[in-house]
């Protein structure tokens, strides 16, 4: 085979080969129907979150209502002395809510979350209650600290707050029950 | 704006899925360094539980329930001692819950007014990098008009002084927009007024060649891969960057040795080629190209090593299809006619199994069938994904690596995942008003209990005979007072002295009328003239302490009256009940008619990913089918060289 011939014959790969790169890589464009579903599937979010909004309220609606509800949050400001392991809550003498926190929740706590770890309903009156917190607190050494609060049930929804705070003053974790106005 | 195909195959476009996680996790870091830069606006300890709640799902990325928290807060009168940042966050949990469109109308209704002034208060360099952001994620989904615009709104020398790095990013993707304009020039520096360097500047600059290949300017790409190609080797970036400088490198000099072979000057695209290193992301393609530019040359049995090394290779890639017809080709070249006709056999049937496999796959392809060529990342029994939707997967078949690398094929996985868990959320959602609805009628029926229990208590007490009696006794008073009698008003100490007094009398009537008779009714009288003056003067008394029991008799009544229609309200209806299960059914209602809107939007982005699939596969058919019929007429060409030749020796051995 001549020269001329094998440059041809290369030639043709080199252009079979381009061709083929070129047609592999070449993307098409998004097609409209593509971009309708991703419209669709906007759209289908924001009904399924006001669904969930509608479901929630009337959960609340029907299972706590405003008079009798209690609910009970918890936060952590800082965690520098706590890694939160396990958090334990009585009403009245009775375990109504025990978590353990991953670490992802932890973190999530840590940068200003607040969790609901209860809910439920009380009647009018004087309650007692209790949490307890388990963790990992200075010098690796295992912290568990529990605090107490009576407070008064009105007519309306009672909200308590189980705050653990970094105390600088000697470089201790400290709980203490908050209540909601 | 019209896109060049020569675009798609800028080299960072493999990577795009990586680069939106990391769109989202910048995005995500900047929402949440707001408050810690802003501590005074925004206090970093929630001032309102609502608000508290969500902070603790978004930060643990769980956009569905935060979102829903923070809707819920607005239902109930909004979020208070947080002032705009908590729609800041909305904005940002839309973006990473895929709500792209939402999420950019709230970030300009926060960022921006009709003035031009923003809502919050926010630094100059975050405003700028949620622009960025947003821009970004735009153009990563292909909407370049909404891409520029965001992107128009970031403040360059805010972002250069606040992250030098995004800065060089935002210059490249401005460039980038720039060339896919009409308008465009030939230098995006000279349209976008910036000048590029870093890491983007080689990205811009390679697709600045390829756009000079598109338009048929080889000379000049050439050039601008030759100095692209020196300059990434004059400056090494940092280790992080190292692989990713190698891979766009060796991806620019095999682009620059493919325009080599183009133009024949096989010897120069030999020396860059055998500069690529063998364990290169490209060292496939080097090596094939190397097989191409030694066969130009006529060192046949180099080419033949390389695509026997290629040959080797396990990995399934659509474009080494090529290599078996090469392989027949080079030992042809080689001189060597049976071993290329054995070659070209065995091509020939690797095309037609090969091509079989596709017809069938093809034909039996369905979301399963699709599925089963992807690997999933999991976690327990979700599919990971990044901050945008978009699932963590590599192809089973490495077949479809390049058809699952382009952005669209990715999008349409991401959304027929999300519309999955979006069933699966409804069919949960069925489940709980299910269970909504035995609460509710477990409710009504306990009040209906109730009621009927203090009906019964009520008749007991029967009020109809109480209301009687109150009545006779207002219309006693009543008429005694008109008549002002005096008698009625008597009390009980008073009656009790009229009825002695009337003893007496009647005692003294059966008395002989003597002296002593004479006097004891003297006496009487004056005790009755003296009782019915103590009767007369206690009267106004009397009639008030009458009256006010009177009063406080109706109160009661009345009291009785409005507990009985109130129970007997009650137990004709329930209008909370009512009102609940109203709301019950409209959200069963919604949850039907959002289940069947889901399911169509399902079928539709099953039909685009098979389709898109489909299409894949139908072009790598028909590569095959080309190479196919080039194996089997070198095939023919060969066995009738070989049967003449044989024919001649035949002839001349007789």
């Amino acid at each position: 085979m001549t020269d001329s011939l094998k440059t041809l014959v290369a030639g043709l790969l080199v252009a079979l080969m381009l061709f083929m790169s070129g047609s592999l890589l070449a993307e098409t464009d998004p097609a409209e129907d593509s971009k309708a579903v991703a419209e669709r599937v906007q759209d289908l979010k924001k009904k399924v979150i006001r669904l969930n909004r509608d479901l929630f309220i009337l959960e609340e609606d029907l299972l706590f209502p405003a008079s009798t509800q209690f609910a009970v949050f918890l936060s952590v400001d800082a965690g520098k002395f706590l890694q939160l392991d396990a958090v334990k809550l009585k009403v009245n003498g009775d375990i109504v809510a025990s978590h353990l926190y991953t670490e992802r929740q932890a973190t999530a706590l840590e940068r200003g979350g607040m969790q609901r770890l209860y809910i439920g309903n009380l009647k009018t009156g004087t309650h007692e209650v209790t949490a307890f917190v388990e963790g990992i607190g200075p010098n690796n050494r295992a912290y568990k600290q529990a605090a107490t609060l009576a407070f008064e049930k009105g007519t309306d929804t009672a909200a308590l707050e189980i705050r653990i705070e970094d105390r600088s003053s000697d470089y201790q974790p400290m709980v203490s029950i908050v209540e909601w106005e | 704006m019209k896109r060049p195909l020569v675009f798609s195959s800028k080299p960072n476009k493999a990577g795009s899925g990586t680069r939106l996680g990391a769109v989202a996790a910048g995005c995500l870091a900047l929402l949440l360094s707001v408050p810690a830069v802003f501590a005074e606006e925004s206090p970093e300890r929630a001032r309102d539980l609502a608000y508290g709640w969500a902070l603790y799902n978004y930060h643990q990325g769980e956009a569905l329930e935060a979102l829903t928290l923070l809707n819920v807060a607005r239902e109930r009168g909004g979020i208070r001692g947080h002032g705009d940042y908590p729609e800041l966050v909305e904005g940002g949990l839309m973006l990473s819950y895929g709500m792209t469109r939402e999420a950019r109308e709230l970030f300009i209704r926060l960022l921006e007014d009709e003035h031009g002034r923003s809502r919050v208060t926010l630094a100059p360099e975050v405003r700028s990098q949620a622009w960025f952001y947003l821009g970004k994620v735009f153009y990563l989904e292909g909407d370049y008009q909404l891409a520029y615009e965001n992107l128009q709104r970031v403040d360059s020398s805010v972002l250069e002084e606040a992250d030098s790095e995004l800065y060089a990013e935002w210059g490249y993707l401005r460039a980038q927009l720039a060339m896919m304009s009409e308008g465009f020039r030939g230098d995006p520096d000279e349209q976008t007024g910036g000048q590029h360097s870093g890491p983007w500047a080689h990205y811009l600059n390679y697709n600045l060649a390829m756009a000079e290949i598109a338009d048929d300017d080889f000379t000049a790409a050439e050039q601008s891969l030759r100095e692209l190609i020196e300059a990434m080797q004059r400056k090494a970036p940092k280790d992080e960057l190292i692989s990713e400088h190698q891979a766009l490198l060796d991806k620019s000099r095999l682009s620059l040795a493919r325009l080599y072979l183009r133009d024949a000057r096989f010897d120069e695209a030999l020396v860059l080629l055998g500069a690529m290193p063998l364990d290169g992301v490209f060292a496939d393609r080097a090596l094939f190209d190397y097989a191409v530019a030694a066969a130009g040359q006529g060192e046949m049995q180099r080419a033949l090593d390389a695509l026997d090394a290629l040959s080797q290779r396990e990995l399934f890639l659509p474009w080494r299809e090529q290599v078996p017809y090469a392989r027949g080709y080079v030992l042809e070249q080689m001189n060597q006619p049976r071993e290329a006709l054995q070659a070209f056999t065995q091509a020939a049937e690797h095309y037609e199994n090969r091509g079989e496999e596709l017809t069938a796959a093809r034909q039996a392809l369905t979301e399963e069938s699709l599925m089963a060529r992807l690997n999933f990342l999991r976690d327990s029994d979700e599919i990971i994904t990044d901050s945008y939707g978009r699932l963590r997967v590599t192809p089973a078949d490495f077949g479809l690596s390049e058809v699952l690398a382009t952005e669209p094929f990715q999008q349409a996985l991401g959304e027929l995942n999300e519309l999955y868990r979006m069933q699966a959320l409804l069919a949960q959602r069925e489940q709980q008003l299910g269970t909504f609805e035995t609460m509710l009628e477990t409710r009504r029926v306990q009040r209906a209990r109730r009621s009927q229990e203090a009906g019964i208590e009520l008749e007991q007490q029967q009020p109809d005979e109480w209301i009687e009696a109150q009545n006779a006794f207002r219309a006693n008073i009543e008429a005694a007072l008109a008549e002002e009698d005096a008698e009625f008003f008597m009390t009980t100490e008073q009656k009790a002295l009229k009825a002695r007094l009337g003893k007496v009398a009647a005692t003294l009537a059966q008395l002989p009328d003597d002296q002593r008779t004479a006097r004891q009714r003297k006496k009487y009288q004056r005790m009755k003239a003296y009782f019915d003056w103590s009767v007369a003067n206690d009267y106004g008394v009397n009639r008030w302490a009458a009256q006010k029991q009177l009063r406080e008799l109706s109160s009661e009544m009345e009291q009785l009256q409005t507990q009985r229609s109130d129970i007997e309200q009650l137990m004709a209806g329930d209008s909370e009940h009512e009102e609940l299960a109203s709301r019950l059914a409209n959200n069963a209602a919604e949850v039907q008619s959002l289940t069947v809107q889901v399911d169509e939007a399902l079928a539709q982005a099953r039909n685009i990913l098979i389709s898109r699939l489909d299409n894949a596969l139908e072009q790598q058919s028909n590569e095959l089918r080309r190479y196919r019929v080039a194996s089997r007429h070198a095939q023919a060409r060969l066995a009738d060289q070989l049967f003449r030749e044989g024919k001649s020796t035949e002839a001349a051995n007789d």
